[in-house]
C-alpha cells in the first residue's frame, strides 16, 4: 500500500467539474508535482487533501488513514500557501511556534524545535522580525519552516514560488529541494510552471481540465508525452500534422506536408497523426547531403542559446542551438537541418488534446 | 504639477478653516469675562468654566452621555462583529438583505427614527430609561461599526486562517488568535466612531430622554432655547478638549490614520 492513495477523486461545483476521476499514489519521501494550466483543478485537488474542500466522490488515504471524516485541523499536514499566509501580527518565531503551541508541546521543546526549523531554512538571524519587514524569499522560507516544524506526514505546496522574481525563483527551487530532502517529507507541489515541476519533482502528474493526463518522471514525461497537449505544455515543441503510412517493429513512415519522413515505430493505426519534434533535437548543418533545406526567418539570442525560426518544406520549425561562441546563420540565410528519426514523437491526432 | 499643488493647498487651507474656525470661535467665547456671547473676547476669564461646577445638571448630563456612549458603542460592536464576519465572507441567501437592514439607520431621517423609537420604547415599557437610550443609540451607531469592521474583514487574506487551521487550531482559537487581532483596527475604529456619534447625538435623543436621563447635547440644546450665556461655550470647550484628548490617546497607541481607514495589518 502506498503512502498516499488518491482514488477516483471528483469535485463538482454548481456549474463546473473542477476535478474528475483523479487517481494518484505517492510513495513515502517522494516529491510529486501536479502540473497543469490555470483552472485545471490543481488547487481544488490540494484543498481536498488539506480538508478545506469536500470531495464530491472518491477517497484520499494517507498512511492507511481515510481522510474523509477527519477535519482539516486534525490532518496534521503542512501547507504552504501561494500568498504565504503568514500571521502578520506575529514574529517569525511566533509564526513557526504556532503549530507546536496548538499541539501542546511544552516551552523548552518548542523553542528547540523552532530553532531547528529556522536553521533548516537559514533564517535563525531573523527570528524576531515581523513578516512585513521581510523579503518575498524570506517570507517563503518562514512559511516553509512553519509548515515543516510540526513534522507533517505530507507537505502541500500551492504555487509556492510564483510570487518571486525569476532569479530568486531559481534559487528557491534548489533551496526547496534541499529542504524537502533534508526533512525527508513526502511532498505534493502544485504549479503551472513546467520548469519548476521538472526541476523539483521525482514524478510529475500532468492535469488537464480536472483530469490526470500523464504521470511519470520528468524525463519520461518530457521524452514520451502521451499527447500533443503534454508535449506542448512541457517545453517547446514543433507540432506538425502528419499521416502515418506504415509502421513496423522498428520504424515507421510518415508523410508531412507531402514529404516522406521516417520515424520510430509506434503503436498507432495508419492515418492522421501529430508529429512532434523538439527544437533542441534539430541540428543546423552547412552541408546539403540529403538534409532538409531551410531558410532562417528569425533569430533570437537568449544568452546560453539561440532560438531560430526556420521555413522548411515541412512547415515552420523552431530550432534551439547552444551558444558556442561562434557565428550563427542570420535571417535570410539558407541552411540545412537534420534530426534523428527516433526523436520524432508520433502522437494521436485527437482534436480535444490539441 | 505646481498649479495642481497650489490648488490642493488652497483646498486644504479652506477646508481646515471651515473645520477649525467654529471651534476657535467657541473656545474663544468661552474665555469671555462678560455675561453674553462675544468674539473676540474682551478679556480672559475662567468665570464660565467655574460656572459649570455650579450647574450640576450639566455634569450629570455629561456622565449620562459618557456612560451611554460607552454602553451603546460596546453593544453595537458586539452585534456588528459577528454580523460583519457573516456578511463579509459567507455566501448565504438574504446576505444582501441583512446588510441593508444593518445599514438602514443611515438612510432613515433621524426625526423619523426618533418618533419610531419613542413608540418602540413605550411598547417595551422602556420609555425614558437608560436601557432604552442604550438600545436606540446602539441601533443608530451600528452602521458605523459594521462598515469599519466589514472593510477589515473583507481586506483579510482567508488563507491566513486556513494556515492556522492546518496547524491544528480550533475555530475558537483561530478567531481569538488570528481573526480578532487582524480585524482589530476595524473594531477599535468602529467603536470610537460609534462612541463619538452617540456622545454627540441630539435629534433622536430629544424624543426619548426624560429629566433623569438627559444627555449632554440635549441639555445644551435646552439651555440654548432658554438663555444664551457663554456657559454653553465653556461646556463645548470642555467637550472639544475631551475629544481631542481621546484622539491623541488613540493616536498614541494606535495611529489615527489606520483607525479611520479601518485598514488591516
Ligand atoms: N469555490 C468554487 N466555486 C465554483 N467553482 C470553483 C470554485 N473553486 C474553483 N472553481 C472552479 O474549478 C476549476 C478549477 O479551479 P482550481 O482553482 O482548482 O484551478 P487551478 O488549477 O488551481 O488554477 P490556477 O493555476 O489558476 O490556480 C476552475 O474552473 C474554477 O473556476
Ligand atoms: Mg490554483
Amino acid at each position: 500500500m502506498s503512502f498516499l492513495e488518491i482514488k477516483a477523486l471528483t469535485k463538482r461545483f454548481s456549474e463546473t467539474t473542477a476535478v474528475e476521476d483523479f487517481s494518484l499514489t505517492v510513495e513515502r519521501g517522494e516529491f510529486v508535482s501536479l502540473l497543469g494550466p490555470s483552472g485545471c483543478g490543481k488547487t481544488t485537488t490540494l484543498q481536498m487533501i488539506a480538508g478545506f474542500e469536500q470531495p464530491t466522490s472518491g477517497s484520499i488515504i494517507l498512511h492507511g488513514r481515510n481522510l474523509a471524516k477527519i477535519p482539516a485541523r486534525k490532518r496534521g499536514l503542512g501547507i504552504v500557501f501561494q500568498t504565504y499566509a503568514l500571521f502578520p501580527h506575529m514574529t517569525v518565531e511566533q509564526n513557526v511556534a504556532f503549530g507546536l503551541e496548538m499541539r501542546g508541546i511544552p516551552e523548552p521543546d518548542r523553542r528547540q524545535k523552532v530553532a531547528a526549523a529556522l536553521d533548516l531554512v537559514k533564517l535563525s538571524h531573523l527570528a524576531k522580525r515581523l513578516p512585513k519587514a521581510m523579503s518575498g524569499g524570506q517570507r517563503q522560507r518562514v512559511a516553509l519552516a512553519r509548515a515543516l516544524v510540526i513534522e507533517p506526514e505530507l507537505l502541500l505546496l500551492d504555487e509556492p514560488l510564483s510570487n518571486l522574481d525569476a532569479k530568486l525563483r531559481e534559487e528557491m527551487q534548489l533551496e526547496l529541494r534541499r529542504i524537502q530532502q533534508e526533512a525527508g517529507v513526502t511532498t505534493l507541489l502544485v504549479t503551472h510552471d513546467q520548469s519548476e515541476a521538472m526541476a523539483l519533482s521525482d514524478r510529475i502528474a500532468v492535469m488537464q481540465s480536472g483530469r490526470l493526463m500523464q504521470l511519470g518522471t520528468p524525463f519520461d514525461t518530457y521524452e514520451t508525452p502521451k499527447s500533443t497537449f503534454i508535449s506542448n505544455f512541457l517545453g517547446k515543441t514543433n507540432c506538425l500534422n502528419a499521416r502515418l503510412v506504415s509502421t513496423t517493429g522498428t520504424a515507421s513512415t510518415l508523410v508531412i506536408n507531402g514529404i516522406e519522413v521516417s520515424g520510430p515505430s509506434v503503436n498507432l493505426l495508419p492515418g492522421d497523426v501529430m508529429a512532434s519534434l523538439r527544437p533542441e533535437r534539430i541540428d543546423i548543418v552547412e552541408s546539403s547531403d540529403g538534409h532538409t533545406e531551410a531558410k532562417v526567418l528569425e533569430r533570437i539570442f537568449l544568452g546560453d542559446q539561440w532560438l531560430f525560426r526556420l521555413e522548411t518544406k515541412l512547415g515552420e520549425l523552431l530550432v534551439v542551438r547552444r551558444n558556442r561562441g561562434r557565428r550563427e546563420a542570420e535571417p535570410g540565410e539558407n541552411v540545412f537541418i537534420v534530426w534523428q528519426p527516433e526523436h520524432l514523437q508520433i502522437l494521436p491526432a485527437s482534436r480535444e488534446s490539441a | 504639477m505646481i498649479s495642481n499643488g497650489r490648488y490642493s493647498l488652497l483646498f486644504n487651507a479652506l477646508f481646515t478653516l471651515f473645520m477649525v474656525g467654529p471651534l476657535v470661535v467657541v473656545i474663544g467665547v468661552s474665555f469671555t469675562p462678560t455675561g453674553y456671547l462675544e468674539f473676540p473676547p474682551s478679556g480672559l476669564s475662567l468665570r464660565w468654566f467655574a460656572a459649570i461646577l455650579d450647574n450640576p445638571d450639566f455634569i450629570d448630563a455629561a456622565w449620562v452621555s459618557l456612560k451611554l456612549g460607552i454602553a451603546s458603542a460596546t453593544v453595537s460592536t458586539i452585534v456588528a462583529v459577528p454580523a460583519a464576519l457573516a456578511i463579509g465572507r459567507e455566501k448565504f441567501s438574504g446576505r444582501e438583505a441583512l446588510q441593508a437592514l444593518f445599514l438602514s439607520p443611515l438612510t432613515v431621517p433621524t426625526v423619523v427614527l426618533g418618533i419610531a423609537f419613542l413608540r418602540l420604547l413605550s411598547v417595551l415599557e422602556l420609555n425614558g430609561t437608560f436601557v432604552g437610550l442604550v438600545l436606540c443609540h446602539a441601533i443608530i451607531i451600528t452602521p458605523f461599526v459594521l462598515r469599519l469592521v466589514l472593510s477589515s474583514v473583507v481586506g483579510m487574506d482567508r488563507s491566513i486562517e486556513k494556515a492556522a487551521i492546518s496547524l491544528g487550531a480550533s475555530n475558537w482559537t483561530v478567531f481569538r488568535r488570528i481573526t480578532m487581532p487582524l480585524i482589530m483596527p476595524g473594531i477599535v475604529g468602529g467603536w470610537v466612531l460609534a462612541f463619538i456619534t452617540s456622545f454627540d447625538e441630539l435629534t433622536v435623543t430629544v424624543f426619548i430622554v426624560n429629566p433623569s436621563t438627559t444627555t449632554l447635547p440635549v441639555r445644551l440644546f435646552s439651555h440654548i432655547t432658554q438663555t444664551t450665556d457663554p456657559l454653553i461655550a465653556s461646556v463645548s470647550t470642555v467637550v472639544i478638549l475631551f475629544t481631542v484628548a481621546l484622539m491623541l490617546l488613540i493616536n498614541r497607541f494606535y495611529g489615527l490614520d489606520r483607525l479611520l481607514m479601518g485598514e488591516t495589518k
